[in-house]
């Protein structure tokens, strides 16, 4: 045996190195896979959320808020759930390099792969319900969420009667034409509409359910609805 | 006491599963590898002998240590080199310096092989002296340099660079590339100096 020999056998035997056992090893790799999956699977809600809000976004009601449909577009994105998206996917390519062969694949196969696994279990989520879902969760627990997130949903919109918009929850439905209405801050309206009112969607006229209106405000706490939307997002609310 | 012999006839594998069992069988590993990784570890470190051997020493312990997590996907020449350049990486990291100067052996040889592989578009008309070689490699990036230095004088496939150094098999495809482009740039003005 030569010195050098000599010198690492002497200092692992005087300081009784043991190699490492195997489990240890073996944990560290199932928590960065662990770490990959989840950030893919959390990535994968984000996407929902972020594709539910898009779909279920009021696309046409620029023209009623006066403004471009390109500002429309701007401000109606889900910028929360875009943002959580990115550092997700960030987090799933930060694990997925950390794996043992992780460095065998370049950078865009990695976030590619992030991607493609994040829409797809976005997608199966979505098509589960579960994007409004969690949409509904943040908003009822997150005070914040209901003012920072842009879209379809976001009460300030649809309580504008100057501007012909108008959301909240029908209190009474008096006959055919005609039902009471509580807005989001508490005041009720008289609803009226006609047989040329457009009911766009699965929207019911019946009492507790959360409706939007577009139409014109004709007196104090009167409307005329000319279209009903259902309240996207909410519609599946318990 | 083991037999030299018996250590020969066994493939590194082999030793790795023999170690777990019985501590002696790493003075195989220690021995068969000792050579290269001292080269390795002064090419790419600049180290002196003695800093040397006690970088040797401490790759050789994490190496023991780390016995169970040897990748069976992979050479067992490619795992030990690569936690030789990882222990050098953080000894540059600790002592916060990089070395600014790599020592490179059979410098002429050097030449002749990168000249071979046909990224030096012209033939060197002149020899250059190991101290030319050794300024001319100088001037190369140090990611340049790690990759000549695993390619050309440690003789490495590509696939082995990409477990050594960990990176993707492309990556390290443009890098020697580039390395060369580099290093006949530096050839070519070098010539025009002279």
């Amino acid at each position: 045996m030569n010195k050098l020999c000599d010198k690492v056998l002497c200092k692992i035997r005087e300081e009784k190195i043991e190699p490492k056992p195997r489990w240890q090893f073996l944990l560290k790799d199932y928590f960065v896979w662990s770490a990959f999956v989840s950030a893919v699977v959390v990535g994968g809600l984000a996407f929902c959320v972020a594709f539910s809000l898009t779909v279920d976004n009021d696309w046409d009601i620029y023209k009623y808020l006066k403004i471009s449909p390109v500002q429309h577009f701007l401000i109606s994105l889900p910028y929360v759930w875009l943002i959580l998206i990115i550092l997700f996917l960030g987090l799933a390519f930060y694990n997925y390099k950390h794996t043992k062969g992780g460095y065998r694949r370049g950078t865009f196969v990695i976030l590619g792969l992030s991607v493609v696994g994040s829409v797809i279990l976005g997608s199966i989520f979505h098509s589960l319900g579960m994007g409004r879902k969690i949409d509904k969760i943040f908003a009822r627990n997150l005070p914040l969420y209901q003012k920072i997130h842009c879209c379809c949903n976001r009460k300030g919109i649809w309580s504008q009667p100057e501007k012909g918009l108008l959301g909240g929850r029908i209190l009474k439905v008096k006959e055919e034409n005609e039902f009471d209405m509580e807005d989001f801050s508490g005041i009720v309206w008289q609803i009226e509409k006609n047989n040329q009112t457009f009911m766009r969607g699965p929207v019911l006229i019946i009492e507790n359910e959360e409706v939007k209106l577009i139409g014109e405000k004709k007196a104090e706490k009167i409307f005329w609805a000319r279209e009903i939307r259902p309240w996207s997002g909410w519609e599946s609310e318990e | 006491m083991l037999d030299k012999d018996n250590c020969l006839q066994k493939t590194d594998e082999e030793l790795v599963a023999l170690t777990l069992k019985n501590q002696d069988f790493f003075s195989c590993l220690v021995e068969r590898y000792e050579p290269k990784l001292m080269r390795y570890v002064m090419r790419i470190s600049a180290a002196t002998r003695e800093d040397a051997e006690d970088l040797l020493q401490d790759i050789f312990v994490k190496v023991y240590r780390n016995l169970n997590d040897f990748d069976q996907s992979l050479k067992f020449s490619s795992w030990i080199y690569r936690i030789a350049h990882n222990q050098v990486v953080s000894n540059w990291r600790k002592t916060k310096s990089r070395p600014q100067v790599l020592k490179f052996e059979a410098d002429e040889d050097f030449l002749k092989f990168i000249a071979s592989e046909g990224d030096l578009t012209r033939d060197t008309e002149r020899k250059f002296t190991s101290e030319e070689v050794r300024k001319m490699l100088d001037n190369l990036d140090d990611k340049y340099k790690e990759v000549l230095v695993l390619k050309f004088l440690e003789e490495k496939n590509y696939q082995e660079i990409s477990d050594i150094l960990e990176k993707p098999l492309g990556t390290v495809a443009t890098l020697i590339n580039r390395a060369k482009k580099q290093f006949a740039k530096v050839v070519e003005e070098r010539e025009i100096k002279f």
